[in-house]
């Protein structure tokens, strides 16, 4: 596909013997929210080590925009699952960081924090430091940062396992909106199958190591989705199915 | 598996580094050595290391100047644990103690324990009790005070459950303080005997008959340069010797 | 905190009791009281080392803070570079692991005969005293910055050296801190000993001089002098690293 934002081309990582992943090859549509779930220890990490340019593939490419993916010239981010909000800058100074270093307008940076933090419930805590804020503000600030930069390709690995299931609801929805109104590409891996029909427009599901794709699930519901619609339900179990088996 | 690692030189250049640095040093050593008169090159110093350990310089061999400072810093490492542990403990457990007598300690704390060797000299003279006494001043700070710590931070559910179970005053102090501030303790101990060895070679700088420090201090005065470096190699030896020893007994004594 | 002044009034009376009820020799040691009037006459008295306490304290912190700073400038970006370029740690490690075993005091005889007993000698003897924990602490702090920064660092596309000067020198503050508080208290316990073995003036050489002429007032004085002053340039450094710091540890 032309249009495609992100296009990944039989990626492949082996360490020495072990074949990790094996000639993953998909395409994520601009704008659009793609889910990746798996059975657990089925490289999902190593994925994400070789989206977000941590780690060089063994064999494969990964395109963005057509070109090949490069962090200097593309704004990419990446969310993980541990905090990754510097301790020593306040909550505001950390959602700036990324357009610092990118070197955005200043007056594109007011505004974007603006935007970001408003959606993220982060005003009333802008001028604090990490350690005086809770765990699920913490992980929020990471969103907010990443977000800000209204990404051509944005990772996420599990951003709410750590946190209150009270809190990912609220967080699930407000990604959502941060996804529309930056029309950024995201990418989402988690474990938990309930979230990934929640939140995706499309649903990739993998395989056992040597990690391959299993299949690709779209998925047509409307938006905000309804976690006790049949339809719902039918997804959620067609696709549990799919992992178990494996 | 860090991304930068993967970027790196390649493993085989970068394997030589350490190996040629150290040639850097020696050659530099050398080179330094032949252009000033006053500095012995590494050669000399490694043929006087191996001569010194068999033939006497002045009626003692360099074994028994060794011994001497050994036995100085063990006898007042044995007394700083014995007193630190003790005080450390005493200080964690009673809070009217520590409330009255802390103070007296925090003041004489920040005077170095070299700054004690002319006053105890004057008191002890210069044989064998100074050194030890200046060697347990400089070894049984860091056993109290770490002590004290790993004794007042003891997590109060551990004291309050062996309460519950019926523990007396004796057993509660066996088997849930001591071993619960053992970690602390241990890291105040090897602080200690390196604190100690040098406080030790200090005090034998100062005035001793014998002794490492004893030797250095006599090589400077008669501009003995091979003798200085040779006994710097010894005293750093013994001071290596002694982490390692340490780390080891560590991981026995306090697997967790 | 009341307890506390009980406790050392209650020392300071006893010491007191003790030399003027003879107990202990008048030789030997000096009660407080005339500790407290030898304090009060050295600070103008340059008898009998030739230079008031004003002039030793100088001297002394002079000299000090001098190998401290001169330490904390090389040893700091040493370890840090250590930290985080291989190459500079592979190169530097083995030699600092040979050195680092010998205790300062040790370097006094060398250092002396090669550079004499001036204030170069001693800084010289107090910097390679002090740069022990700046490089060590500095290198610990840039080897405990959490992967997952650097990570965030380089998926923005941050060059090396910015993700080195923009995260992982912040982060590696605190570490930092404590490696340079170390190593002022390295610094100033080196200095007394470079000033008792290798030189003229200072308050190591005064409380040498006050044993060999049996003055255990001065002795103490000194003693006195050098603990406190130890204890304050401490609490400075700590007001410091607040204000530096003061967005915590990490939880």
């Amino acid at each position: 596909m032309s249009d495609a934002k992100v296009q990944v081309r039989q990626l492949t990582k082996g360490f020495g013997e072990l074949l990790v992943l094996d000639n993953l090859t998909f395409d994520v549509r601009p704008g659009e929210f793609l889910c990746v779930v798996g059975p657990t220890g089925c490289g999902k990490t190593t994925l994400l080590n070789l989206l977000s340019s941590w780690w060089t593939p063994t064999q494969g490419e990964i395109c963005i925009d057509g070109r090949a993916m490069d962090p200097k010239t593309q704004n990419l981010s990446f969310v993980f699952q541990e905090s990754s909000a510097f301790p020593w800058l306040t909550v505001e100074q950390n959602v700036q960081f990324g357009m610092k270093e990118k070197r955005f307008p200043p007056e594109l940076i007011a505004q974007r924090t603006r935007e970001v933090m408003g959606l993220l419930d982060l005003e009333s805590v802008k001028e604090k430091y990490c350690h005086e804020i809770s765990a699920s503000a913490e992980q929020r600030v990471v969103i907010g940062r990443s977000f800000a930069l209204h990404p051509d390709f944005l990772l996420m690995d599990e951003p709410y396992a750590q946190l209150d299931i009270k809190f990912r609801l609220h967080l699930e929805d407000a990604i959502l909106a941060l996804n529309r109104s930056t029309g950024s590409t995201c990418l989402f891996v988690t474990h938990n199958i309930e979230e990934a029909v929640y939140l995706a427009q499309r649903c990739i599901v993998l395989s056992n190591k040597p990690t391959s794709i299993k299949a690709v699930r779209t998925i047509d519901l409307p938006y905000p989705r309804d976690t006790c619609s049949p339809e719902f339900i039918a997804i959620k179990d067609e696709i549990t199915e799919m992992i178990k088996w494996w | 598996m860090n991304g930068f690692s993967e970027r790196a030189a390649p493993r085989r250049l970068l394997r030589l580094l350490p190996l040629l640095s150290l040639l850097a040093f020696l050659s530099v050593w050398h080179l330094a050595a032949l252009c000033t008169d006053l500095l012995a090159t590494p050669l000399d110093t490694a043929k006087a290391l191996a001569g010194m350990l068999f033939f006497p310089t002045s009626k003692v061999t360099l074994l028994h100047h060794v011994w001497a400072s050994l036995c100085r810093v063990l006898a007042a490492y044995a007394l700083a644990i014995a007193a630190g542990v003790l005080l450390g403990v005493l200080f964690g457990w009673s809070r009217r103690f520590h409330d009255y007598c802390y103070p007296i300690f925090e003041l004489l704390r920040p005077i170095p324990p070299i700054a004690w060797i002319p006053l105890i000299i004057m008191w002890l003279g210069i044989g064998e009790p100074s050194k030890i006494a200046v060697c347990f001043i400089g070894s049984v700070v860091p056993i109290l005070v770490n002590t004290y710590f790993g004794v007042s931070r003891l997590d109060p559910t551990y004291l309050k459950s062996a309460k519950i179970l019926g523990a007396g005053q004796r057993a509660l102090l066996t088997h849930v303080i001591l071993p619960g501030a053992l970690p602390s303790i241990l890291t105040g101990m090897k602080v200690a005997l390196s604190s100690g060895w040098v406080c030790v070679i200090a005090a034998e700088m100062i005035a001793a008959r014998k002794g490492l420090g004893y030797l250095i201090i006599r090589s400077m005065e008669s501009g003995d340069m091979v003798h200085i470096l040779v006994a710097m190699i010894l005293i750093g030896s013994v001071n290596f010797l002694f982490s390692w020893l340490f780390s080891k007994l560590e991981g026995v004594v306090c697997p967790w | 905190m009341l307890r506390g002044a009980v406790g050392i009034c209650g020392f300071l009376l006893l010491w007191e009791c003790a030399v003027q009820l003879g107990a202990v020799s008048a030789q030997q040691l000096c009660p407080p009281s005339q500790v407290a009037a030898a304090f009060f006459t050295k600070l103008a008295d340059p008898r009998p080392d030739g230079a008031t306490l004003g002039a030793h304290f100088i001297a002394s912190s002079s000299v000090a803070l001098g190998g401290f700073l001169l330490a904390c400038l090389i040893g700091l970006p040493l370890g840090l570079a250590m930290g985080y370029y291989q190459p500079v740690y592979l190169l530097a490690n083995p030699i600092f692991e040979l050195l680092r075993p010998i205790p300062p005091i040790a370097w006094i005889p060398i250092v002396t005969l090669l550079l004499g007993i001036g204030a170069q000698a001693r800084i010289f003897i107090i910097f390679l005293s002090a740069v022990v924990p700046c490089v060590i602490n500095a290198y610990t702090g840039i080897r405990h910055v959490p992967e997952r920064y650097i990570h965030v660092g380089q998926s923005l596309g941050m060059s090396r050296w910015r993700i080195f000067t923009k995260i992982c020198i912040p982060c590696a503050l605190p570490t930092l801190f404590v490696g340079v508080r170390l190593s002022l208290n390295t610094a100033w316990t080196a200095l007394v000993a470079a000033e008792m073995m290798a030189s003229v003036r200072g308050l190591g050489y005064m409380i040498q001089m006050g044993r060999l002429l049996i003055q255990p007032d001065i002795i103490i004085t000194g003693m006195l002098t050098i603990g406190s002053t130890g204890a304050l340039m401490s609490a400075l450094l700590s007001l410091i690293e607040k204000r530096l710091t003061k967005w915590g540890a990490e939880r």
